[in-house]
């Protein structure tokens, strides 16, 4: 059965992203609770489920996170929208995997993604937001390992 | 992975004797922890390796200065992710040379070690996607070029014989841009043709 992988826009990791990460993580004011938890946590899921999970965390960034954000800084609203576009890109190129029924969803890949959306719901619905953007690092650098040729995850 | 608090002491206070405490914090955990090698300390750093060994995890850190009965306000650091901030060392380089070629033997950097007899962990085994700039420098020519290679080996063919080549390395992690740290410069000399060895 081919892997389903999708590559991460480089400019992504690279550029948008760090350059709000300090903004964002700054205004995050609850240090003590994280959406995504760690990289520790998405590391236990297995292969046959990353593209699963990785399609129901994009799903959640586009239909919660950025919905959700209240942003007042133009040039960090500039950078969202070129990290949302790019997701937006990444879940076309999943559902097609999706068509060839690549993209299987186990127990355990249906309860890491619950997890997320109870973590979020712990927090009022901006402030989850913002900290869900803040922890963007988590995400990409799980995608970008999990999302090459040679990845055994 | 050897992660070392760096800060300024208070202006205004040169020569007075203040001392520093640091604190440090898991995110997502729930209260701050002492670092226990930096209370009450004269020196303006903190190693936290220790307490940031785990990498997968993020942190923050703070210090506040003391001097007689009176404390400082706490200052903290921004967000710290080891996995993405930590600086990449060097791969130990081993190059052999051949008439017109060099063999270039990568191995890749070792994670930070609190106590040397625990077993080395390589970056390789952190960064699946660890790769390697590799500059090779002619001296006669004076040209220089650079190859970018995922694995640990790498022939230079068609050199010139009798040649003395200088290379160096860097590790790097395709990611978030980070500091490199590149090895030594190691030289060595092509091996003479060996038609003109026969004349």
């Amino acid at each position: 059965l081919r892997r389903c992988l999708i590559s991460v826009d480089r400019s992504l990791i690279e550029k948008s992203f760090p350059e709000i990460k300090r903004a964002l993580q700054t205004n995050d004011t609850f240090p003590n609770v994280t959406i995504l938890s760690t990289l520790e946590n998405l590391k236990s899921i297995q292969p046959v489920d990353v593209c699963c999970v990785t399609s129901r965390l994009l799903t959640f960034y586009r239909d919660r996170v950025f919905k959700d954000h209240q942003e007042t800084s133009p040039e960090v609203m500039r950078q969202i929208s070129s990290i949302a576009n790019s997701f937006l890109y990444m879940q076309k190129t999943l559902e097609q995997c999706q068509v060839h029924n690549q993209c299987h969803c186990s127990q355990e890949a249906t309860n890491a993604t619950r997890t997320i959306h109870d973590n979020y719901d712990q927090l009022e619905a901006s402030s989850a937001a913002l900290k869900s953007l803040g922890e963007l690092d988590i995400f990409l650098a799980w995608i970008d390992e999990n999302h090459q040729e040679t990845s055994t995850a | 992975m050897k992660n070392v608090l760096h800060w300024n002491p208070p202006e205004g206070l040169r020569g007075v004797e203040v001392t520093y405490t640091v604190q440090y914090f898991i995110y997502g955990q729930k209260q701050w922890l002492g670092a226990s090698e930096c209370r009450s300390i004269s020196r303006t750093y903190c190693d936290l390796s220790a307490e940031t060994s785990d990498y997968e995890h993020q942190y923050y850190a703070k210090v506040k200065a003391m001097q007689e009965t009176k404390c400082s306000e706490w200052a903290e650091t921004r967000r710290f992710y080891p996995f993405l901030e930590t600086q990449v060392g060097p791969p130990e380089v081993a190059l052999t040379p051949g008439e017109k070629s060099i063999s270039i033997d990568l191995t890749a950097p070792k994670k930070w070690q609190r106590n040397p007899k625990d077993d080395t962990v390589s970056m390789q085994q952190i960064y699946s996607n660890l790769k390697y700039n590799v500059f090779v420098y002619n001296t006669k020519s004076r040209r220089m070029w650079s190859k970018c290679i995922t694995n640990s080996t790498l022939e230079l063919r068609w050199l010139e014989p009798s040649t003395l080549y200088c290379v160096h390395v860097e590790s790097f992690v395709p990611g978030l841009p980070r500091l490199t740290l590149p090895s030594q410069k190691q030289c060595i000399s092509t091996l003479e043709d060996e038609m003109s060895a026969l004349k």
